[in-house]
């Protein structure tokens, strides 16, 4: 019975051993000055499976190109980015392509991801999206059903405060998916704010009368709510309102679900694309943009061939996997949108695009504040 | 000198007992289910409790101003007591509300709907019994989403929800279901009542099949009329089932989650789990304090019923010579009411699974049409050039899928027999030291799993793994799977093992049978089909479960169900319904193929 | 006073016969038995009568109304025919207190609530059970759950009670106290009774009239003692009395002389003309064997069961086992050889039907 005992307590504190952490930070660090070549030899010198998790299902078959590419075995998966968190939190994990950029700062922050900015695309990567490094931007437009008499071809988002138009939005309740949220938020901030009160003057003809709200924003997020009805999913919305009796329909959704073959696309019409063809703006905006970012997990046990992957993804042949269709742009200027579609310069401009700082200080309040308009 | 010796008589009495005591294997059962149970299931309700008083990464940190692990009564104040634009309201009392609603008028469904088919084909001569009693625990060994997909998809119109889009319904029979039929508290409590059914119809029907017709006899020779025996006399006598069914529904419907998320979220209707899953987003420790609301209710609801089982009113089932009774003669009710029942098995067994298939061969939504049709999404190839979705191959022909369906069922098998293979060791245990403290300990501790919604019980089976580097993937997955079904397997064990004169196993005792010798060759094979049974319902729930798992996979097409999540949150949905009917087909093969060959069957293993 | 008359009544479950052609009549105050083994269709037979069980064919009549008639379609439900049924296992509500067990038929009857509780009460104090008013069910022994049964069964004052093996689930001594209240109840509540069981001492010792039965079909329908003497067949004879009559193959000639098991005797019938030549079984009830010096006949003690007021003795005679009952307390050392003679009355059944042709004395 001691034996058994003493055998037992022994296996569970082996068992219960944490392996201790490689220097991740330090490896960044050197790696930021390598070249390709360095990078390839000492991501091939690492063991171990490589572990990659991201918020877009095309992840999958990335890794699955680079790991034949180089020879390293690999797994990885699509998943939620709250899910990808509590993954870190519990196993060892290399690389992530994460949204909310709000909630990564904090993962920094806390040392439990880490940025990487690839020495060979550097130079062709703003400023602005390298910390933390955006490796590509996803844009949710307004996209209206072209069919029967009463098409919303908005040229004014306050079009869509009118009380014609309840039960006409379609969204995705914002406490479901934080980008959502996080769109929102940006609207309270000083410079959507004024262009905000700009747009409603061009709508109206008058000043706006912000009444007990504090900005126009919240003013705004106060009677586009109550219009809109919450959809599933981005897909879901997509194919809902691209149906024949959806006419009427409007809703603010993930452009690449145009692509989607149960998506009756002859049937819609982003706002954004009508604009730019007939050559007028979307005020103050035709809908909202954030990034995807690249980022390395500090508990990671092969950060060099979490760097080389992210330099694979930030690389032409890398992006591949997402240029194919719509809605999708490189963080790195030198790859080109795919043909047909705007390019990020025209979507920066038209687009509330996240602030993670912003969003980070003032978020809480207006979350809070949007509480009660899902009800 | 004196002193010593009796000290020492008394430590080698002492010692004795403590030998005696361990030379049962009942005890040393219950001691070890004890001490698993008590870190299987106390500790990650500990650990989770703690996590209400902690501060998580994010935005938790912002709000309180406090470091990651910090102690706080924040959780607390936000979801009980802040009234700044409503918070506590939105987030917990208008769900704890709706959920409430929801969950007892699903109960009272489930009891109505199930008890009267119970009813009607124990103690009539209902028409088609065997059908009604074969397809009646389909509904439940369908994943629960099923039901709330097909409802949406059959009644959904462009006068309500999204307003975008006909189901069948408006299109094909031009009926406009009102918002309130389709959407929101009815249609949620109607498919939750609807999907635990079969629990009624279970323990119903098994107290009213063991019930002595004679207690009836009795009541009818006095003068009494029908309705009146009904009432004074049948439904007292069925109380405790019904009680059970309550509980066993009420504590499921109230962390169902799919079921009002489907049903609920288009015209902004939330209870408390949906509640729980968005705040899990940012604010995990407000999450957890939902949990433990809900585990507080299903706690509340089993001590009533315990209390009200186990009063003086002693139900005893003894069979007398009810063998002979003839049933109630429906007359000429029998078969428009035959009818009527077929129509609506049919419509939430049968009818869904058609459209499943129906809807894994279209290509665009809502276009019935066969130039419409495509058997691509099943067994096509090179799908990327010609649909520009989903995968390159139908699922049929994509070794993901198959490796998926192995995982799968090897999961379903592991947990199976850990959980089935616990159940009637628990309840030998039990049942050997009936009444004793231990005992009770052991039994409530085994049913405690099935209080705690699934999705948290994940959630916090993964964080306790964090801590055990090898406790991942498959080995996590079947663990958690092992406890959370426990309570079935431990149910029918008991039940099966109190059934058990001990005089059987005494029998084999005195000729010096050993123990394990005792339970293979003497219990087992007399209760044989009981303690399968208790195989059974872990493996058909641990096939279709979702919630539990979606955490814990490695990957997302680990296994069929997340497989099946990704890909309907990706909307291919053609992939999704051919995967959901994959996984439904399987199910119901599974559980007819053990049934056919070990007489195992669902109904026992709730403990009917 | 009623009498229950039932005519050419059947019951069948699909193809198995459960009681065929039954006619009875059951006399107003009677005890009526209705005996035989399990599977005989005896409690079919009572479950019929009382309504819980509809009948394929025939017709029943209570106290001269109708209540079933295949033919005519008439068949009152249970509640319609005024009758109280005292079940096996009791069929007590286990919900219910004693009180609320017997005051439920009463409020059937929509009787005011001071006349329930005086007859309640009144029950209560008959059998005995006033102590336990308040209990469940669950709460009392067989003993008093039995008397629970009973006290709701009589409580509306049924003319007519039937009773299902009732005693059959309680010890020795218990069974023999409840008989002798059930004779004392049969008397003091006037109605007739109608009792099932296939214990043939209860039969005996209860019943006015018994109604023996086997695999549906009447056997004999006598008062008890007549049956105990002249059993109207084998089954009958071998049914009736404890320990069983003797029965031994034999051959009779149309002049009375008889042989079996190695005895030629002859015959003298009492009752019955005397047999033609026929093969045969005698039957001799073991007390008319007596054993005394004087014996014609010899036989070996094979065993010997004293009891203190009675001893069973078995004999072997050429080969032939014969059980004797002597009264008091004797014994005899086995394998003694003893002298016995036969006394009182012999019954001859005809070995081919079983049926009793005669009964008479044997002249050795």
């Amino acid at each position: 019975m001691k034996k058994f005992l003493s055998l037992m307590l022994a296996l569970i504190m082996v068992l219960c051993a944490v392996p201790a952490l490689a220097d991740v930070a330090a490896d960044i660090e050197a790696g930021q000055a390598m070249t390709h070549e360095e990078l390839v030899e000492k991501a091939l010198a690492e063991s171990g499976t490589f572990v990659a998790y991201g918020t877009t299902s095309r992840i999958k078959k990335a890794a699955a190109a680079f790991s034949e590419k180089y020879g390293i075995p690999q797994n990885s998966n699509n998943m939620k980015d709250i899910d990808i968190y509590d993954k870190i939190a519990n196993e060892n994990v290399d690389m992530v392509m994460i949204q909310d950029g709000a909630q990564l700062l904090g993962a920094i922050e806390h040392g439990i991801l880490a940025n990487f900015v690839p020495a060979s695309v550097k130079d062709s990567i703003s400023e602005h999206d390298q910390y933390p490094l955006a490796h590509q931007f996803t844009n949710k437009v307004f996209i209206y059903n072209v069919l029967g008499d009463d098409v919303p071809a908005i040229r004014n988002v306050w079009e869509l405060t009118d009380p014609a138009m309840k039960d006409r939005i379609i969204f995705k309740k914002p406490t479901d998916e934080q980008v959502n949220m996080n769109f929102l938020v940006m609207l309270t901030s000083p410079e959507w704010s004024a262009r905000l009160e700009e747009a409603y003057k061009e709508w109206k003809g008058e000043n706006i009368d912000l009444g007990s709200y504090k900005t126009a924003g919240h003013k705004w997020i106060a009677e586009f709510l109550p219009n809109c009805v919450f959809g599933k999913s981005d897909t879901n919305i997509a194919e809902e309102i691209s149906q024949e009796t959806a006419e009427g329909k409007i809703g603010l959704f993930v452009l690449s679900k145009l692509r989607s073959s149960s998506v009756y696309a002859e049937n819609l019409m982003p706002a954004q694309y009508a604009a730019s063809a007939e050559g007028y703006e979307i005020k103050p905006f035709a809908g909202f943009m954030y990034p995807i970012y690249n980022m390395i997990s500090t508990n990671a046990n092969r950060p060099y061939t979490a760097m080389l992957f992210i330099e694979y993804l930030m690389s032409e042949e890398g992006f591949s996997f997402w240029s194919d269709s719509i809605g999708a742009y490189s963080g790195n200027s030198a790859i080109p949108e795919k043909e047909g579609d705007l390019p990020l310069s025209v979507w920066k401009d038209t687009l509330v695009v996240e602030d993670p700082e912003y969003i980070l200080e003032y978020g809480l309040d207006v979350e809070d504040f949007v509480g009660p308009y899902l009800q | 000198m004196e002193q010593t010796q009796t000290g020492k008589i008394h430590l080698s009495r002492l010692k004795g007992r403590a030998r005696a005591w361990f030379s049962k294997p009942a005890n040393i059962i219950l001691l070890f289910f004890l001490v698993t149970l008590t870190v299987l299931t106390l500790y990650p309700l500990l650990s989770m409790l703690t996590e209400t008083f902690t501060v998580h990464l994010g935005r938790e940190e912002r709000a309180t101003k406090l470091s990651i692990g910090a102690f706080t009564t924040y959780h607390f104040q936000r979801v009980f007591a802040t009234s700044a634009n409503d918070y506590s309201w939105i987030q917990f009392y208008k769900p704890l509300l709706n959920t409430l609603a929801v969950s007892v008028t699903s109960s009272v469904f489930a009891i109505l709907f199930g008890g009267v088919v119970a009813f009607l084909v124990t103690r009539t001569n209902l028409k088609y019994k065997k059908f009604v009693s074969a397809v009646f625990t389909f509904p439940y060994i369908m994943p629960s989403w099923t039901l709330a997909l097909f409802w949406e998809t059959f009644f959904k119109n462009v006068n309500i929800g999204l307003k975008t889009s006909n189901g069948i319904m408006a299109s094909v029979f031009g009926v406009f279901m009102p918002e309130w039929f389709v959407y929101g508290f009815f249609p949620i409590s109607l498919v939750l009542g609807l999907h635990y059914a079969p629990f009624a119809y279970i323990l119903i029907g098994g107290i009213l099949r063991n019930m002595d017709a004679n207690l009836e006899e009795a009541a009818t020779i006095l003068k009494t009329n029908r309705s009146r025996i009904i009432w004074k006399i049948t439904l007292p006598i069925v109380k405790p089932a019904m009680l059970s069914t309550f509980l066993l529904v009420f504590a499921s419907s109230m962390s169902a989650y799919s079921v009002p998320v489907f049903l609920g979220s288009p015209v902004r209707y939330y209870v408390l789990s949906t509640s729980m899953k968005s705040l899990m987003n940012s604010y995990k420790g407000q999450a957890y304090i939902i949990v433990a609301v809900m585990i507080l209710f299903g706690v509340a609801i089993l001590m009533l019923s315990q209390k009200v089982t186990n009063s003086r009113k002693q139900f005893t089932t003894v069979t007398g010579k009810s063998g002979q009774i003839s049933k109630i003669n429906l007359g000429k009710a029998n078969v428009p009411i035959a009818i009527i029942l077929v129509i609506v098995l049919l419509l939430v067994a049968i009818v869904p699974l058609v459209t499943f298939a129906l809807e894994s061969v279209i290509i665009k939504a809502g276009d019935y049409s066969l130039s419409n049709m495509t058997l691509d999404f099943w067994i096509g190839t090179g799908l990327e050039k010609r649909l520009d979705q989903g995968d390159s191959t139908g699922i049929l022909l994509n070794p993901v899928v198959w490796r998926a369906l192995g995982t799968s069922l090897a999961l379903a098998i592991t947990c199976a027999v850990i959980a089935g293979t616990s159940g009637i060791l628990v309840g030998y245990g039990v049942a050997k030291r009936r009444g004793s403290r231990l005992s009770n300990w052991v039994n409530s501790l085994s049913f405690f799993p099935y209080l705690m919604p699934s999705l948290a019980f994940g959630a916090i089976y993964l964080a306790m793994a964090s801590k055990i580097s090898w406790l991942h993937g498959f080995l996590l997955m079947a663990l958690a799977g092992s406890v959370k079904y426990l309570p079935f397997a431990s149910r029918s064990g008991v039940n099966a093992m109190l059934q058990l004169s001990g005089e059987i196993e005494e029998a084999a005792l005195i000729t010096g049978v050993p123990w394990w010798k005792r339970m293979l060759r003497v219990i087992f094979p007399i209760q044989k089909s009981s303690f399968l049974s208790g195989y059974l319902l872990p493996m058909v729930s641990c096939m279709r479960e979702l919630s539990l798992f979606v955490l814990l996979v490695p990957t997302s097409d680990t296994i069929l169900t997340t497989m099946l999540m990704q890909y309907s949150e990706k909307g291919w949905a053609q992939f999704g319904n051919a995967i959901n009917l994959l996984i439904i087909i399987v199910v119901l093969l599974v559980n007819f193929t053990v049934n056919k060959l070990t007489g195992a069957s669902i109904d026992k293993g709730v403990g009917g | 006073m009623p009498e229950i008359i039932l005519k050419n009544v059947a019951k069948r479950f699909g193809k198995f016969v459960a009681v065929e052609n039954l006619n009875l009549n059951i006399e107003s105050n009677a005890f009526i038995t209705l005996l035989g083994p399990s599977g005989c269709g005896k409690t079919t037979t009572l479950r019929m009568i009382a309504g819980l069980e509809t009948p394929t064919e025939g017709r029943i009549t209570i106290d001269g109304k109708v209540v079933f008639d295949a033919d005519e379609g008439i068949n009152l439900p249970p509640n319609k025919r005024d009758v109280g049924f005292l079940f096996q296992n009791y069929a007590l509500w286990p919900h219910m207190t004693v009180y609320q067990n017997i005051a439920f038929g009463l409020e059937n009857l929509k009787w005011d609530k001071n006349r329930i509780r005086t007859r309640v009460n009144e029950l209560l104090k008959m059998l005995k059970i006033e102590q336990f008013e308040k209990r469940y069910p669950s709460e009392l022994s067989g003993g008093q759950q039995q008397r629970v049964a009973i006290a709701r069964t009589l409580a509306p004052g049924p003319k007519v009670l039937f009773m299902d093996e009732p005693l059959s689930n309680l010890d020795a001594k218990l069974r023999m106290e409840m008989r002798t209240e059930l004779k004392r109840l049969h008397r003091d509540t006037d109605s007739t009774f109608v009792y099932v069981t296939h214990d043939q001492l209860e039969a005996m010792t209860l019943s006015t009239r018994v109604c023996i039965m086997e695999t549906g079909v009447l056997q004999q329908y006598a008062p008890p003692l007549e049956m105990y003497n002249n059993p109207a067949n084998l089954f009958v004879a071998d049914f009736m009395g404890n320990p069983t009559m003797n029965f031994i193959d034999g051959h009779i000639k149309a002049d009375g002389s008889i042989e079996f098991g190695g005895i030629k005797a002859k015959f003298a019938p009492t009752s019955g003309s005397q047999p033609g030549d026929m093969d045969v079984v005698v039957g001799i009830r073991p007390e008319y064997i007596h054993i005394d010096e004087e014996g014609a006949m010899q036989g070996t003690v094979y065993s010997t069961l004293p009891s203190g007021m009675e001893t069973t003795v078995k004999l072997d005679v050429n080969g032939t086992t014969l059980t004797a009952v002597v009264f008091g307390d004797v014994d005899y050392d086995v394998d003694s050889q003893v002298s016995f003679s036969f006394h009182k009355a012999a019954v001859i059944f005809e070995k081919a039907t079983g049926k009793n042709v005669a009964k008479g004395k044997l002249i050795v």
